[in-house]
């Protein structure tokens, strides 16, 4: 299978403080990667240096295949940025949801769709419009389309963001800790639409405090702490019987919530 | 009190003629100063640091030269140095840059006073940092800017009353040369009053029309 994702040796600091001190991680095409671990353990800060929101000072990102913020100069062997406009072409392959939802709040909902499709891949408005459409149908937001973000609930925020970035019809799709701001009872409803995605084969790599999630829809759980990837398996195998002292650890906190 | 009817509706005519120039220079060095004050804060914000070096430095310059003496420089200092312009041309500079230059300040803060999340949005579609500016961060900012632009196109507008100083017929400058005419003071600067005052009262009612419609969401 190709890899959609590949990580190698990737550090990334915040002045002195070791973030991510060498994480080496592949996305295999179609597979629901999820990331778990203590707060502070660099899942997030992962998640943004794949679409390059974090630079990162060493080691290499892959996503289908093209290297992500930086290349190799030819000439001088030296690493440099990446081009600006290859950086946005690249970023707009790959989608991502965030915890707080960052919707555009002076867009309605399908304003806030609609408009990457047409003003960074130049869509038609009619076409851009139709599949919005289509996106919110999907994520059971139909009745809604023009409401502005501030009338909807968490839940109906985090969905129409999840339809934001399908518009773009990314290859991989990136979710930081998208069901942490919400009320419990809204937490459902994003997950459906997750699962749902994930059924139809939508490679994600998905940062989440839901175990259960994990458990039920990942083909592979990887588990961070401290800037490292300690453990990481089929998630029958590790939450069954995982083989680190730190995952058991992690995990026994966990359940005795 | 030497307050006179003849004497205040006489000077109604050349403060109307003055109300004239004060309105023309306040008009056009607001929207100067907001063209200037938008792109002067995003430039304040920039990661290229000679840029907003810049910016900083001439925020800097004119919040902290008073008006009276760009406007007295421009017109009395320049021509030593062999440029010469009309007095009006040198008021739409002074008045547009020193607004500007606060203008670009209130940019600056109601920029920053937005959600980082929202730049990382839309930087995360691909949007390039001038589209996500354009399209994201300034018509969020622009609601938060409208209260405080109007206050300082209030200013501004009281401000213009510095230009009697080279030889401007403004509003001050008619009821002056009113006042010394007639040998009267109270009934032309009541005049006067008045019409500042009036002149501000479409900004307010500008910055009314604006509020509501673009709400804060």
């Amino acid at each position: 299978m190709t890899l959609q994702v590949e990580i190698r040796g990737l550090v990334k600091s915040f002045g002195a403080h070791a973030v991510l001190r060498g994480v080496d991680l592949d996305v295999r095409s179609g597979d629901v990667v999820v990331v778990i671990g203590p707060s502070g353990s660099g899942k997030s800060t992962l998640l943004n240096c794949i679409n390059f929101l974090e630079p990162f000072e060493e080691g290499s990102i892959r996503v289908g295949g093209q290297l992500v913020g930086y290349k190799i100069d030819t000439h001088t062997g030296q690493r440099v940025r990446q081009p600006e406009q290859e950086l946005n072409a690249l970023r707009s392959r790959i989608g991502m949801v965030f915890q707080h939802f960052n919707l555009f709040p002076h867009m309605t909902v399908i304003g806030n769709i609609i408009e990457a499709p047409i003003r960074v891949r130049r869509q038609q408005q009619d076409a851009a419009i139709s599949n919005a459409r289509a996106l919110l149908a999907r994520v059971g937001l139909a009745a809604k389309e023009s409401a502005y973000p501030s009338e909807l609930s968490g839940g109906q925020q985090q969905r129409v963001a999840i339809a934001r970035a399908l518009a773009m019809s990314p290859e991989v799709m990136l979710f930081d800790e998208v069901t942490s701001a919400l009320d419990p009872e809204l937490v459902g409803e994003v997950l459906a639409v997750m699962r749902d995605l994930a059924k139809d084969g939508m490679t994600m790599v998905v940062v989440t405090h839901e175990m259960n999630f994990a458990r039920d829809v990942s083909d592979w759980v990887v588990f961070m702490d401290e800037g490292l990837i300690v453990e990481q398996g089929e998630p029958e195998n590790f939450f069954k019987k995982p083989q680190t002292e730190r995952a058991r650890e992690f995990l026994r906190r966990l359940l005795d919530k | 009190m030497d307050f006179n009817w003849n004497i205040f509706l006489y000077s109604l005519g050349p403060l109307l003629k003055g109300c004239v120039v004060t309105a023309e220079l306040s008009l056009i060095s607001i929207a100067i100063g907001i063209v200037i004050g938008t792109f002067g804060g995003v430039a304040r914000l920039s990661k290229r640091i000679v840029m907003s070096g810049l910016m900083r430095l001439y925020v800097t310059i004119f919040r902290g030269v008073p008006l009276l003496v760009t406007l007295l420089f421009l017109y009395y200092g320049l021509p030593a140095a062999g440029i010469q312009l009309d007095a009006f041309t040198v008021a739409i500079i002074a008045l547009s840059v020193t607004n500007g230059a606060y203008i670009t300040e209130i940019v600056r803060g109601s920029i920053e006073s937005l959600d980082p999340g929202q730049v990382r949005a839309a930087r995360s579609l691909g949007m390039s940092y001038a589209l996500a500016m354009r399209r994201i961060i300034l018509p969020q900012a622009l609601r938060r800017v409208l209260a405080p632009i109007t206050n300082e196109s209030i200013t501004l507008l009281k401000n213009t009353s510095l230009v009697s100083t080279i030889a401007l017929s403004d509003l001050l400058r008619a009821g002056l040369e009113v006042m010394s005419s007639k040998a009267n003071t109270f009934s032309p600067f009541a005049g006067v009053a008045l019409c500042y005052l009036a002149l501000t009262l479409p900004l307010l009612a500008l910055n009314n029309f604006l509020e509501r419609r673009y709400r804060v969401t």
